[in-house]
C-alpha cells in the first residue's frame, strides 16, 4: 500500500541499495519493507541496478568519442558502390538467363545490354603511380562499365590501417568519389572501387592516403599507362 | 524479403543514425584505437547490410544484432592485429577484457554518462569514491537527504536508461 510514508521513505531506497543507510535506518526501512510490497519492489529494483555499477570504471564517465562526420558518407559510398555491382551483376545473370529463350529474344536482350554498357567494356587502362615515398605502390586498373569506371586499386607499403580515399577527376577539374578503402597489412592489399564518371571523360586518378594526396593523370587515348605523379599538398 | 530486414541503403542509415555512436564509443573503448574502432564500425555495417535478409526483428532488437556483428568485427581485428608488428598509436593498450565484460562496462559507462550531471555526481562520490554523505552535501552546500534524494533518483534514470538503452542481463 503506498502512504505518505511511502513517499518519505523512497527517498532514502537508493542509499539503501548501495548499502550506505546507518543500521538504524537500515532497520526501520526494512521493517517497513515487511509490509510494503510496493517499497520492496522498488528496492530489489534498485539493488539489482546497484549490482551492475561496479562493472564500470568511473574513470570513463567522460564525453563519450564520437563517429567522424565522414564515417557515415563513407558507409553510405561503400553501400551504394556495391550496390551498383550487385545490380550490375543481377543485369548479366538475367541477360544470360534470357539467352535460354528464343533465339530473337536473346539477341535482343543482348542488344539491349550492350547498349546500356556503353557499347560493351572497353579496354582496360592500368595507372601505376610514379614518385612514391620509397617503399610505396600504388597502381590502379580501370575499366570502363554501364555506370562509370570500376577501379582495381593495389596499394603497398603504406602504415597498416590507412584510409585511403579514391576519387576520379573529371574533367573540369571535378573530383568525383569512387570510394574509399583501408590498407592493411597480412591482408588483401587490392579494393575494387567504383565511380560515376565515364573512363573516357577521366582526367586523372587521386589517392588521398591519410594525409597524403597522389595524382596520376589518365590518357583515354592508351590503353596502358606509365603515368609520373605528382604528389598535391596534404589537404 | 522478410519485413524488417536489413538491406536497403535507406535501413543502413536510419540504422546508423540510430546506433553507430554507440558502436563507435564501444569499439573506441574495446580496440583502444579510433581508426580501428571507424574500420570495425564501418565494417559492422557493411556486414549487417550484406547479411540484412537474415536479420528478423522478431528475434532480437537491430542494437543487439550490430553488437552481435561487432562483436565478430572486433575479434576478427583482434586477430590480424595480433599477428602483425604492432603499430603504436597513441601509447594505450588496447583492452584485453573478454568482449561481453567490456560491452557489460561500457553500457553501464554509456548509462551513466546519459543521466543528469547532479545524479551521476553524487554517484561517484558516495559509491565509486566512497565518500560519506554529510561530507558531500556540505561540499555540494546542500542538506543530506539532498544527496540521499539524488542518489535514488540517479539509480531510477539509470534503470531506465539501461531499459532505453536495450540493456539485456
Amino acid at each position: 500500500m503506498k502512504t505518505e510514508s511511502c513517499r518519505e521513505r523512497r527517498e532514502v531506497l537508493g542509499a539503501y541499495a548501495l548499502g550506505q543507510l546507518p543500521d538504524e535506518e537500515r532497520a526501520s526501512l526494512e521493517a517497513h519493507m515487511e509490509g510494503c510490497a510496493a517499497c520492496r519492489a522498488e528496492a530489489d529494483s534498485l539493488i539489482a541496478v546497484s549490482r551492475l555499477l561496479p562493472h564500470a570504471d568511473p574513470e570513463r564517465f567522460g564525453p563519450a568519442p564520437v563517429p567522424p562526420p565522414e564515417l557515415g558518407k563513407r558507409i553510405a559510398a561503400t553501400i551504394s558502390a556495391e550496390q551498383r555491382t550487385r545490380g550490375r551483376r543481377r543485369r548479366f545473370r538475367l541477360g544470360l538467363a534470357f539467352s535460354g529463350a528464343t533465339a530473337a529474344v536473346a539477341a535482343a536482350v543482348l542488344a539491349i545490354f550492350v547498349l546500356s554498357s556503353g557499347g560493351g567494356p572497353g579496354p582496360e587502362q592500368h595507372v601505376s603511380f610514379r614518385s612514391l615515398p620509397q617503399g610505396v605502390k600504388i597502381a590502379a586498373t580501370l575499366e570502363p562499365q554501364a555506370f562509370g569506371t570500376e577501379i582495381h586499386m593495389y596499394v603497398k607499403g603504406i602504415r597498416s590501417g590507412t584510409l585511403c580515399a579514391v576519387f576520379m577527376r573529371g574533367p573540369a577539374g571535378d573530383d568525383i568519389s569512387a570510394g574509399t578503402f583501408r590498407y592493411r597489412w597480412g591482408g588483401d592489399a587490392s579494393a575494387v572501387l567504383s565511380a560515376a564518371l565515364d573512363l573516357s571523360r577521366a582526367k586523372a586518378l587521386v589517392v588521398h592516403a591519410g594525409t597524403r594526396t597522389f595524382v596520376a593523370p589518365i590518357d583515354a587515348g592508351s590503353t596502358t599507362l606509365r603515368n609520373q605523379t605528382q604528389e598535391e599538398e596534404p589537404t | 524479403m522478410a519485413s524488417g530486414a536489413l538491406t536497403r541503403e535507406r535501413d543502413v542509415r536510419e540504422a546508423y543514425a540510430a546506433h553507430a555512436a554507440e558502436l563507435y564509443g564501444f569499439a573506441v573503448r574495446s580496440l583502444a584505437d579510433s581508426g580501428l574502432a571507424e574500420e570495425a564500425v564501418q565494417e559492422t555495417f557493411l556486414r549487417a547490410w550484406r547479411a540484412g535478409e537474415r536479420f528478423d526483428p522478431e528475434i532480437g532488437s537491430l542494437r543487439t544484432w550490430l553488437f552481435a556483428i561487432l562483436r565478430n568485427v572486433v575479434i576478427d581485428l583482434g586477430r590480424a592485429r595480433a599477428a602483425r608488428p604492432r603499430v603504436a598509436e597513441g601509447g594505450i593498450e588496447p583492452s584485453t577484457e573478454p568482449f561481453d565484460d567490456a560491452l557489460l562496462s561500457w553500457q553501464i559507462e554509456e548509462a551513466m554518462r546519459r543521466i543528469g550531471e547532479q545524479h551521476r555526481q553524487v554517484l561517484v562520490e558516495t559509491y565509486y569514491r566512497g565518500r560519506p554523505y554529510a561530507e558531500v552535501a556540505a561540499e555540494l552546500g546542500v542538506p543530506e537527504g539532498t544527496v540521499k534524494s539524488r542518489v535514488y533518483y540517479g539509480l531510477r534514470a539509470l534503470r531506465v536508461v539501461l531499459e532505453e538503452m536495450g540493456y539485456e542481463d
